[in-house]
């Protein structure tokens, strides 16, 4: 029970849940990108929401299906193909032994998740089988996947169901995003007229984008901040404002502790989509009080709770 | 300890508690005290604060910050007991060091010199963080003007010991590092399996000792 990676594309790394309970020794969360995508996948093969899955970064990938094999691909935009015929996202798909998939560059968002049956034969590293690139932690040998890499999948009791997602389940690959963010503890370090434009400018991403972090340009922040801050704690979704006063925000990969001021820090409810930014993507704030960004982080849980029940764990 | 004031906590997220405590080994030893008290996902220490992290589909913000209020209650008044002291051993310069020489010119001493005056001191695990397992080791003040590399590297390797600012970082993993280095240590300083995966910790006291090729590929070995 195998794939045979043919083309690895730009990043492709295994990826499950996040690390967690372990940040005060320096442990990023690490996991899913877009952990409502890699969900989605696994439910489509019957897995449990956070088997490990292969995320896929913006470009080409190719594999090959060593044994018969059911898998699921969700996320970005994009084209793929089993044995040169077009298949469709969001739905089980069957492949025989030898089959080939590939899956085109992302046309919009930025990272499809591959689900397959019975998942990714994978050793939990600090609680979890996501890889960490920066420390070689967890997937195959702790790095991104090269072509000839043979995976070994999990035996599967028995076929799963061949199910499509609900219309009303697949979120749409964003050309452009609104996220809801909450003031961040540093937000006073801003003068009033930065505070204003941090919720009123049409942000790009910046080329400087990864599992880190993720760079918006737009506008120059300015930023009462004498050399260095003392270190302190950062979160995936934490958005720092250094010096240059050109915003970065955190994603899952990021350090554990920081030295610029943290300005603002992205709503739980709207995390998830961090790994679908793309350079050159638009994206924008919403102020939120703390009160409000819980009463809609409960709202978005009701609505995605009949297709995926442990939506809470998963957003 | 201290116990910090009702009035330095503020939410920092729709999720995250913040508390600001003007000293370094106050806010470890609140955050420590907060992985064990008030059911928090993560309780993670700065330098002059500590933040939590709370499931807000559990507890709405005035609960988290009611049962935080609590919590910070029932910090113990007795600093934590002494987290004991650790021998590292570490084979200084060559391959393993290879900023030792530049270290040593901004200090204005020889290398033999230098390598007297890091194992002579004793040094104390200040913060661990940044990168999984990073030692922030203060001690070596010594190294005052010690700075970082304009460039640093994409990839030092585990159990590099580097040198900047009066401090030693030790490297448990491998990964990308801005320190200028001095040496590497044997020893297995993150070990996956064991239930304390990081064998460095807060407030720890370290020895640094001397150790020629030979240990050094004995211990690597053992």
């Amino acid at each position: 029970m195998s794939i045979t990676i043919l083309k690895s594309g730009l990043q492709t790394t295994i990826q499950g849940g996040s690390r967690s309970g372990m940040r005060h020794l320096g442990v990023p969360a690490s996991g899913a990108a877009d952990p409502l995508s890699l969900a989605l996948a696994n439910r489509l093969v019957a897995n449990p929401s956070f088997t490990a899955a292969l995320e896929l970064t913006l470009s080409r990938v190719a594999l090959r299906f060593d044994t018969d094999s059911w898998f699921a691909i969700t996320g970005a935009k994009t084209k793929a193909k089993l044995n040169g015929e077009r298949i469709k996202l969001h739905r089980t798909v069957a492949a025989k032994a030898g089959g080939e998939l590939e899956v085109g560059a992302a046309r919009a968002g930025a990272r499809n998740y591959l689900a397959i049956a019975g998942g990714f034969v994978v050793t939990e590293t600090l609680g979890s089988v996501s890889t960490y690139l920066p420390a070689g932690l967890g997937g195959h040998h702790g790095r991104a996947l090269e072509a000839d890499d043979v995976l070994e999948t999990g035996a599967v009791s028995a076929a799963p169901p061949m199910i499509k997602t609900p219309k009303a389940f697949r979120p749409r690959a964003p050309e452009s995003l609104a996220l809801r963010a909450c003031d961040g503890p540093d937000v006073d370090l801003l003068d009033k007229e930065s505070r204003f434009d941090l919720f009123d400018t049409n942000f790009t991403v910046g080329a400087r984008s990864d599992r880190m972090g993720i760079q918006l340009e737009g506008v120059r922040l300015r930023v009462r901040s004498d050399g260095r801050m003392a270190s302190a704690p950062v979160f995936p979704g934490t958005i720092q404002c250094p010096e240059d006063g050109l915003p970065f925000l955190l994603s899952v990969d990021a350090q554990t502790t920081g030295g610029y001021p943290r300005v603002a820090q992205i709503a739980r409810a709207d995390r998830h989509l961090l790994g679908q930014l793309r350079p050159g993507m638009h994206l924008r704030l919403l102020w939120r009080d703390v009160d409000a960004a819980i009463e809609e982080l409960s709202a978005k849980h009701d609505y995605w709770q009949p297709w995926l029940p442990d939506v809470t764990a998963v957003i | 300890m201290k116990k910090p004031d009702t009035d330095a906590i503020r939410f920092a997220g729709d999720d995250l508690l913040s508390i600001s405590i003007d000293d370094s080994d106050a806010c470890q030893q609140l955050a420590a005290h907060l992985r064990v008290n008030g059911e928090w996902i993560e309780a993670v220490a700065g330098i002059s604060s500590c933040v939590v992290q709370f499931d807000n589909t559990r507890l709405d913000a005035a609960g988290a910050r009611r049962r935080l209020e609590q919590a910070i209650e029932s910090v113990p008044e007795t600093a934590a007991g002494d987290p004991g002291e650790i021998e590292i051993p570490v084979f200084y310069g060559g391959e393993f060091g290879p900023d030792l020489e530049a270290v040593c010119a901004t200090l204005g001493v020889d290398p033999e010199r230098f390598v007297a005056l890091h194992t002579g001191g004793e040094h104390r695990v200040e913060l661990i963080g940044f990168t999984p397992g990073f030692a922030y080791v203060g001690g070596f003040d010594t190294a005052a003007e010690v700075s970082r590399l304009v460039e640093p590297r994409l990839r030092v390797e585990a159990g590099s010991i580097g040198i900047a600012g009066g401090r030693s970082g030790v490297y448990a993993l491998a990964g990308p590092g801005g320190w200028p280095l001095v040496g590497r240590t044997p020893v297995k300083l993150f070990d996956p399996q064991a239930e304390d995966p990081f064998r460095l910790r807060h407030g720890l006291r370290i020895r640094f000792r001397a150790i020629e090729r030979q240990e050094y590929d004995q211990i690597s070995n053992a």
